[in-house]
């Protein structure tokens, strides 16, 4: 467990020169709640642009050739792998944090009301998409590397998109999903925190799958 | 005691590492018990390579110079300069053997090695 | 525990490239030259020692551990320098110890501290701010502060000045003092370990030329010199490789040859020379 934890900072002593940079990119989301005056789209874009920095340890490490350090220091590549999945989810747990604090306190000033649901919805939602859009980052990463691996920094922009898509140009469906959202809420988180575990088992398992078979 | 090293005599190091020791030893700069600096030590000073100061002093032992004890070093052995000079009037029995097998085979008569011997032994005075 | 590196019947297939059935042993207290020309599998040889390849057959084993099997307890004891550095160009000195000293539970922060110092590097300083040699210095300076009992350097020389080949070689020799600590040395600059070197394994496109003692390697070839008309048919399909000039030849052959080829001119053999010799491929005399 430790070594997990090491390999986690590790990657964080990597990323800390780029910390104002990314916290930057968190100020933008706040703008889009307010135009919109939705919690749910702020926190979806936050999600969106934090996952578009997951690449950040990859093209680090390339640029400098790091993965010769990792390969000499005596760490198991799986705890390498899940020590940076864990950084990668602390990084977006913290940006949704403080998401969750920063919108409301926009909104609210704004005038716009926040309900208990709306926040835990978001706060479910964030963290789902955010799962969705780094289970195939990562893997992409480290099996095409950060440069041609480039387009998985989309993947959360595509998805973001078609988020998008799927709740403003369905009113049908939109309404059938709320329906199913109002009467079966905790149902539903407890699904999609479920789903969100199981999808970073299976992706955890691919990686450090890659990694043992990769030349470095 | 003063070793010198040549890169470019075409001895091989461990060689001349023993004939410096075999000389220090004749000529008293080594005496009896004196140790030898250690292995290691003096291939790091020099810059050569372990075994070949190894070897050399493998060699000094056998031939009976000095005696190597694990963990206190390399002594030169009391009867030194009595087994060097056994050794090499051993040596110089040998060689003049050798020698005279081989005036016999070019017919050189015992007159004529005598001269022989004496122009060589001046030219190596020379040296 | 006295070898600390085993390498037995290494091989790894590459497109274009194959290196095949790498066997050699580093005893503990000795510098080992790993040898050859560019391309040779030299770094892949190193790589695969560190499981950064994978083998297609063969077994690795560091102090004792399987490098795979084992491999954290392996790379516990082991430390590398590569030609360049691997830390983040970002890093200041004393990020790197943070980074590097958190896996290596009896890493030394005085040690750390003074090697700097002696290796006059600046602890407020930026990876990337220091020179070339620093760098190296500094990736060698890590290894000393958990005492790593292996220390690996690939090319650590190339890009190197003269007085910092001379300067690494010098605390290399010091490493090695105490006995309890060895050295593989990957280079293709031959003069570093003319001297210093107690083993060398040569590996020459793919396969294993030779590995032994230095001394043993050099003794047993020679160099012969002679005139265009000297060279013989006889020394032809003796020698290991040749030089032709106007003016004559120089060849390269086993000491064991030497005896019907005495009349020449004979020299003894640098690292350099059977490497250059050995390694010109489809030289024919004529």
């Amino acid at each position: 467990m430790s070594n997990i934890w090491k390999s986690a900072k590790l990657d964080f002593s990597l990323v800390k020169p780029y910390v104002k940079t990314i916290c930057f990119t968190m100020v933008l989301p706040v703008v889009f709640a307010a135009i919109n005056r939705s919690l749910l789209t702020g926190i979806s874009f936050a999600m969106c642009f934090i996952a578009m920095t997951t690449g950040y340890t990859f093209s680090i490490t390339e640029k400098n050739s790091m993965e010769r350090l990792y390969g000499i220091l005596p760490i198991r590549k799986s705890d390498m792998v899940i020590g940076r999945y864990i950084f990668i989810i602390i990084m977006g747990l913290t940006a949704l944090i403080f998401s969750l604090i920063a919108h409301p306190v926009i909104l609210t000033i704004l005038g716009e009301s926040i309900s208990i649901f709306d926040y835990i919805s978001a706060a479910v939602t964030g963290i789902f998409l955010f799962a969705l859009y780094t289970v195939f980052q990562l893997p992409g990463y480290y099996r095409f590397g950060s440069i041609k691996g480039r387009v998985f920094m989309y993947i959360p922009v595509a998805g973001f998109l078609i988020t998008l898509l799927l709740i403003t140009k369905s009113p049908v469906g939109e309404s059938k999903l709320l329906f199913t959202v109002i009467n079966f809420p905790i149902l539903l988180m407890l699904l999609a925190v479920i789903f969100v575990i199981a999808m970073y088992v299976v992706s955890i398992l691919v990686s450090i799958k890659i990694l043992k078979n990769k030349e470095m | 005691m003063k070793l010198i090293i040549s890169n470019i005599s075409g001895i091989p190091i461990y060689e001349q590492i023993k004939q410096q020791v075999k000389s220090a030893i004749m000529s008293g700069d080594l005496q009896a018990d004196e140790t030898l600096p250690s292995l290691r030590t003096l291939a790091k000073e020099l810059k050569i390579s372990v075994l070949t100061v190894t070897r050399a002093y493998t060699e000094l032992e056998q031939e009976g110079f000095v005696k190597n004890i694990q963990g206190r070093g390399c002594f030169v052995l009391g009867q030194g300069s009595e087994l060097l000079r056994e050794q090499l009037i051993c040596k110089i029995e040998n060689n003049l053997s050798e020698a005279i097998n081989a005036a016999r085979v070019a017919n050189l008569s015992e007159e004529e090695l005598h001269h022989l011997l004496s122009i060589l032994m001046e030219e190596k005075t020379d040296e | 525990m006295n070898d600390y590196l085993e390498v037995r019947n290494l091989s790894k297939s590459f497109e274009g490239f194959q290196l095949h059935n790498i066997t050699f042993t580093l005893p503990k207290g000795y510098i080992m030259g790993l040898i050859g020309p560019n391309g040779s599998g030299k770094t892949t040889t190193i790589k695969l020692i560190l499981n950064m390849l994978k083998r297609t057959s063969g077994e690795v084993k560091i102090l004792g551990f399987d490098n795979i099997a084992s491999e954290q307890e392996a790379k516990r004891n082991l430390g590398v320098v590569f030609d360049s550095n691997y830390f983040s160009d970002e890093w200041k000195i004393s990020q790197v110890e943070k980074s590097v000293s958190a896996f290596y539970e009896n890493w030394n922060t005085q040690k750390f501290s003074e090697t700097l110092k002696r290796f006059h590097i600046q602890p407020s300083k930026k990876v990337k701010e220091l020179s070339k040699g620093m760098q190296m210095k500094l990736m060698l300076a890590c290894a000393f502060s958990y005492d790593a009992k292996l220390l690996i350097l690939d090319e650590p020389t190339s890009g190197l000045d003269p007085v910092s080949r001379d300067e690494l070689l010098h605390i290399l020799s010091e490493y090695i003092e105490d006995g309890e600590h060895s050295v593989l040395f990957s280079t293709h600059i031959t003069g570093d370990l003319e001297r210093a070197a107690d083993y060398i394994t040569y590996i020459s496109y793919g396969e294993l030329f030779f590995s032994g003692g230095k001394d043993e390697f050099i003794d047993s070839f020679r160099i012969v010199k002679g005139g265009c008309e000297e060279l013989s048919t006889d020394l032809g399909k003796k020698m290991l490789g040749i030089r032709n000039f106007s003016t004559g030849f120089e060849a390269l052959i086993k000491t064991e040859d030497l005896k019907q080829f005495a009349h020449l001119n004979v020299e003894p053999a640098t690292i350099d020379d059977i490497v250059v010799f050995t390694s010109k491929r489809g030289e024919q005399y004529e």
